[in-house]
């Protein structure tokens, strides 16, 4: 009780709308015929698990980026390291029955004249080892990044900058042979999972179910975390991070606290993405794939928990419809919705709905006052070339 | 000018990742030793330069804050009193010198927040507070305490914080906004927010930056009473242009020129310093 | 048919005489091969070999170069000299001195001219001795350098004889080095071997380190022998430095290229604050831009072919400038001060700019060509340059002069300064801030423009070609310190060096990574780049 009062309705509502899903989906599958009008016809079942992995993704960025005021450009590279671990597993898991029959190594290494596993693959053949990996490479990554990133104070464009950097390296990396994890080709033709055949409608099912129940979990967690304590020191830090200092907090360590919890969350999200799609490559540590993130949270409205939710089926649905009807226009069409976004809808669908649309030739005055007002954009740096700074006080 | 201490001060002072066990073990390091004149202040600037791209913006400053004392800090634009604070709050490192709180804490060898938890508290030029927040939410983010982020995640509010936010809040005149948006909050109200949070850190030390500009004679006069109450168990500096204010204040006055101490007093003393009216008034 | 094969024959050399009159003038080579027709002893043969090699022609090559390969045949009955370089039947016929169509001859008609070792070795040195009195010096040089590598003391005779004849100074040398490699391996006396190793080392390069060790590893001790380690380790040395040459150069290559893709960015993210993500967008342009010249030219007027470049460049300038200044006036002013927002939606343009050159010009690279003095390479010291990179340093060079001069001397850089340091006091100066702010941008989009005809010279031309510079263009700018046009240029050409340093020892695509790594750590120590702006305000 005390807990539903915390959170507010609205989380809840959603809670209650994913467990929902995560229901009534699979039955709908599983146990309508198929003609039935309400039956969800089987290859709908894996395209609506990944949106909604896309959206604990969307929620894991939003969590830094509408909460905490990072921007990042790298939140793929979680997404995809823990999709990577997921399919490190998968992989262990086809055992004899790939192209080559080798027992122990994944096909790509036989091919590539591999005589035995490298170090990194061990261990991977056990469900709860990987699953811990899932949690741990990406959470690792980020909290290494983040002690290094946020204690040297590096903020704002900066810091999307090498995110957006983080993640192209590993794109480089991912893409070499000799890194083994598969090259260019990544890791496919999965078999089974947890014993389960992966291509079953019941199998299926249940990774759909798994990812609502996750999803679910994942707002709970941004929901009980944004409303303690923590949260208001998230949204200070957020408007004014060398404030907190000077009251005594080290606005370090909660960016480092968010940026961590949400590189988990999306690690995990792509663990469960990737047995749904059968495949992981390095096109997922693609910059784009980042920044599509973004506009997924934008869109629905940062900050809101149950914006960049929204966002994300909203956006990866219509990616879905756009590609197959007319794939030339997708691109416009992102492209296309970043402008809007900014432009016309900076609070996204959720938040517009809260706080009521700021129109846009009012925002247009507040952008010519700022020009006229506070000096230079503030990202500016104020002195050019062998300047001295004005003594002013 | 200074007096220097009988026993130089350790060489290297004690630093712990922990502000209190810091203090603590520098309480009781100032126990044992002897007693020398630093030590009995609260705050003891010493020949600190500091200066950007060869521009001194502070030059040898010295100056020597007694505890419970309260001090005016007046001087033309570009005499350094900003950077001064920068100074004693962590924001900018000196060049050399020596800043000491407390007798012995090193201030240079710690961070701002880190500083802030070692009881100093600080009101900027500008009124910042936390916009999206509402006021209660400020206030109890400042209220003195742990500042680990995982107990931040695991606080419960109790009766006490409400207590104590109470009574800052009365002493504020904020208690009827208590739960508005910082941002929706009027110039004045901002401002008195901001020393609401000061209060609520229990700091030993307020640095208050310009408190009355931009306010109403009558806001101005509520913040000078304000000040003086609150300096009745705290050391308060206060940098401030406006004169009316620093006569309502009513206390000791230094008056920076060029980042250095041109004259200190009564306010009396120092506007009627030949040198004051100088540089106030041009030769 | 005999008689019309003579007779063709005939007509044929005939024809050569005449298309070839400088031939002509010394003996017969013709009649020299008739020679070998026959059954001749190998000392004869091996005189005929000598007397092609006396007549110093060139044309002398052909017969000698099949009679060592064994192609050299002689028909029966005329006992006429031909080269057969098939076993067919009937064997094709060709002529020895012309290398002409001769007909066919039945197989069995064929008597392949009997060589052994010795007449090997003596047409190789015949050859030699021919190719190294040709009159092309290119030739006689190369010639020099394939004896050279030979280093047979057999040859010293020939090059002493050519050297006698050698008028330019560059083969001479090539020639002495020649015969030093030689001497050393013959068995000449102590004092010879001495000026040789010091002519070797003079030479300095691996081949002549090769000759050296193998020098100091065979011979007795002695002074030329311990001359030669000397020199050995001295052309070690020399190599290792040219080595670093050649990787500064390199360096220096590919920083010139990141100085001109980041050097609009200077401007736009240095001096502005804006972040636009469509900046490489504004470089693809550029390079599709002279795509679009060069197709232009080819179908219309292709003697304007090696000026497309030129006319290219102000086109470029204009077309990125301007859609620059489009996207500042209809989307970036909206969003001054909001530095996370302008990243997005400049991102959004950059998607659509590469969707729809995609849509236009295809998903393809495009063939961009490159003008005559942009092609090809020359040799300095030991290091290879090419002359596209040469010229796009030069150019980077340029363009950064040019901007450096147009910020800091002109009344328009003057605004711009005026306009980025204080907003307001320019604006109550009556500078249109506005105005300053849209040229600015347009400015450095025009100046990616630029980089982008220059890129196309040396990278595919293809919608990915922007994306493909951003990150390193930021890193630029951010390493070398925002705000700063020397930390570009500084930032560009130590990431340009560091990485070709790298290469060596990490591989490329690793070289990358580790630069990358490199440089968050570097922005960990110091956050606001190489050449931070310093003063109290940079933090507001």
């Amino acid at each position: 009780m005390i807990l539903a009062r915390f959170l507010g309705p609205r989380v809840w509502l959603l809670v209650a709308a994913l467990l929902a899903a995560a229901v009534l989906v699979p039955l709908s599958n599983l146990w309508l015929p198929a003609d039935h009008p309400l039956h969800v016809p089987s290859h709908i079942v894996p395209l609506l698990g990944k949106y909604v992995c896309y959206a604990l993704l969307a929620l894991a960025l939003d969590l830094v980026w509408g909460h905490v005021g990072i921007l990042s450009l790298g939140h793929g590279a979680f997404f995809a390291l823990g999709g990577y671990a997921m399919g490190m597993y998968l992989m262990r898991q086809i055992g004899p029955r790939g192209v080559y029959g080798n027992p122990v190594l994944p096909d790509f290494m036989v091919f590539l004249n591999w005589g035995e596993l490298p170090w990194f693959w061990h261990g991977f053949d056990q469900f709860w080892f990987a699953a811990l990996m899932v949690v741990l490479v990406p959470g690792l990554l980020a909290f290494v990044f983040g002690w290094f990133a946020f204690r040297s104070r590096v903020t704002g464009v900066y810091l999307s900058i090498i995110t957006q950097a983080l993640t192209y390296a590993l794109l480089l990396a991912f893409f070499r042979n000799d890194m083994g994890f598969g090259g260019n080709n990544g890791l496919t033709d999965f078999k089974d999972i947890l014993g389960f055949p992966i291509q079953a409608g019941t199998t299926r099912a249940a990774l759909f179910a798994a990812s609502c129940v996750a999803l679910a979990l994942g707002v709970l967690l941004v929901g009980a975390v944004t409303r303690s304590k923590l949260g208001s020191l998230m949204t200070a830090v957020r408007d004014a991070e060398s404030r907190t200092r000077f009251i005594g907090w080290r606005p370090e360590y909660v960016k480092l606290f968010a940026f961590t919890v949400s590189a988990v969350m999306a690690g995990i999200a792509g663990a469960l993405y990737v047995p749904q799609v059968g495949i992981i490559n390095p096109g997922e540590f693609a910059p784009v794939n980042s920044i599509e993130v973004v506009v997924w949270a934008a869109i629905g409205g940062r900050g809101t928990i149950l914006g960049p939710v929204v966002g994300a089926l909203l956006v990866a649905s219509s990616k879905s419809y756009f590609t197959a009807v007319a794939p030339d226009t997708w691109l416009f069409v992102l492209g296309g919705l970043f402008v809007f976004v900014t432009l016309f809808l900076p609070r996204g669908i959720i938040g517009t709905i809260d706080h009521g649309w700021t129109g846009w030739r009012e925002r247009l005055k507040a952008s010519r006052a700022a020009e006229r007002g506070a000096g230079a954009p503030p990202a500016a740096p104020p002195q050019s070339p062998g300047d001295l700074p004005s003594p002013a006080e | 000018m200074m007096q220097q201490p009988i026993e130089p001060g350790p060489a290297e002072p004690f630093v712990s990742p922990h502000p209190y066990a810091t203090q603590r073990a520098l309480e009781r390091r100032a126990k044992q030793t002897a007693d020398g004149a630093r030590r009995e202040t609260l705050l003891y600037l010493d020949g600190v330069t500091k200066s950007f791209d060869g521009f001194k913006a502070i030059n040898k400053l010295s100056l020597v804050l007694q505890k419970g004392e309260m001090r005016a800090i007046i001087g033309p634009n570009g005499a350094g009193k900003t950077t001064m604070m920068d100074i004693i709050t962590g924001k900018t490192k000196p060049d050399s010198g020596e800043v000491f709180f407390r007798g012995d804490v090193d201030l240079t060898r710690h961070d701002e927040a880190a500083i802030a938890s070692l009881g100093i508290g600080r009101k900027f030029q500008k009124p910042t507070v936390f916009e999206s927040l509402d006021v209660d939410e400020n206030l109890r983010l400042s209220l003195a305490g742990s500042r680990s982020v995982f107990s931040a995640l695991r606080h419960k509010r109790t009766v006490e914080e409400a207590a104590k936010i109470e009574a800052i809040l009365a002493t504020t005149r904020l208690t009827d906004k208590r739960h508005r948006l910082a941002a929706d909050l009027s110039h004045g109200q901002k401002q008195w927010l901001e020393i609401g949070m000061l209060l609520a850190q229990d700091p030993e030390l307020l640095l208050v930056d310009e408190p009355v500009a931009g306010m109403t004679d009558a806001e101005t006069a509520e913040t000078a009473r304000l000040l003086r109450e609150i300096a009745e168990t705290r050391s308060v500096v206060v940098v401030e242009h406006d004169m009316h204010f620093v006569r309502e204040l009513g206390v000791k006055v230094t008056c920076l020129h060029e980042g250095s101490v041109l004259s200190e007093g009564t306010l009396d003393h120092v506007s009627a310093d030949p040198r004051v009216v100088e540089v106030y008034l041009g030769r | 048919m005999l008689r019309q094969l003579r007779l063709c024959l005939a007509l044929l050399l005939a024809a050569l005489a005449l298309a070839a009159p400088a031939h002509a003038q010394g003996p017969d080579i013709a009649a020299i091969v008739a020679k070998l027709g026959g059954k001749i002893s190998f000392p004869d043969t091996e005189a005929v070999i000598a007397e092609l090699a006396a007549t110093g022609d060139p044309a002398a090559e052909r017969p000698l170069r099949a009679l060592a390969a064994g192609q050299l045949v002689w028909r029966d009955g005329d006992e006429a000299v031909f080269i057969a370089t098939s076993g067919a039947e009937p064997t094709p016929l060709l002529d020895p001195v012309t290398g002409a169509d001769a007909g066919t001859a039945p197989k069995d008609q064929l008597n392949k001219i009997r060589i052994k070792n010795s007449i090997r070795t003596a047409v190789d040195d015949a050859l030699a001795g021919l190719t190294l009195r040709a009159d092309d010096p290119a030739m006689r040089r190369r010639a020099a350098e394939n004896l050279f590598a030979a280093a047979d003391p057999e040859g010293i005779d020939v090059l002493d004889a050519a050297l006698a004849a050698e008028t330019d100074a560059n083969v001479r040398a090539v020639m002495e080095q020649a015969r030093a490699a030689a001497i050393l391996k013959s068995d000449r006396p102590g004092a010879d071997k001495e000026a040789a190793v010091t002519t070797l080392t003079a030479r300095g390069d691996r081949p002549a380190l090769n000759a050296l060790t193998a020098f100091a590893a065979a011979a007795p001790a002695g002074e030329a022998q311990e001359a030669a380690a000397r020199g050995a380790a001295q052309i070690e040395q020399t190599i290792a430095l040219w080595g670093q040459a050649q990787n500064i150069w390199y360096g220096l290559s590919l920083g010139s290229v990141l100085l001109l893709a980041a050097i609009g960015l200077a401007i736009t993210f240095g001096v502005m604050g804006v972040i636009n993500m469509a900046h490489g967008e504004m470089v693809m342009l550029g390079a599709y831009t002279t795509f679009v010249v060069q197709e232009a030219i080819r179908t219309q007027v292709p003697w304007l072919f090696e000026w497309s470049l030129a006319i290219a460049l102000p086109l470029a300038f204009l077309v990125s400038g301007s859609v620059g200044l489009v996207m500042e006036r209809g989307l970036i002013r909206f969003l001054y001060g909001r530095p996370l927002e302008t990243l997005l939606a400049t991102f959004g343009v950059s998607l659509i700019l590469q969707q729809l050159v995609r849509t236009i010009f295809g998903p393809t690279n495009r063939e961009v060509g490159n003008p005559d003095w942009m092609s090809g390479a020359f040799q300095f010291g030991q290091m290879a340059i090419t002359w596209n990179r040469l010229w796009i340093i030069v150019f980077a060079l340029t363009v950064f002069a040019a901007l450096l001069f147009a910020l800091n001397r002109t009344p328009m850089g003057l605004q711009m300064r005026a306009v980025t340091q204080n907003r307001k006091m320019a604006s109550a100066m009556g500078i249109r801030t506005p105005f300053v702010d849209a040229m600015t941008f347009a400015l450095g989009s025009g100046i990616a423009g630029i980089a982008g005809v220059a890129l196309s010279q040396i990278d595919n031309v293809s919608p990915d070609l922007g994306g493909s510079y951003i990150i390193d263009s930021f890193m630029v700018v951010v390493f070398g310190g925002v705000g700063n046009l020397w930390g570009t240029l500084v930032g560009a050409m130590t990431l340009g060096i560091v990485n070709k340093f790298l290469e060596p020892y990490a591989g490329a695509v690793l070289g990358k990574i580790v630069v990358l790594v490199l440089i968050i750590l570097f922005i960990q120590k110091r956050p606001r780049g190489l050449f931070a702006q310093k003063g109290r305000f940079v933090d507001a």
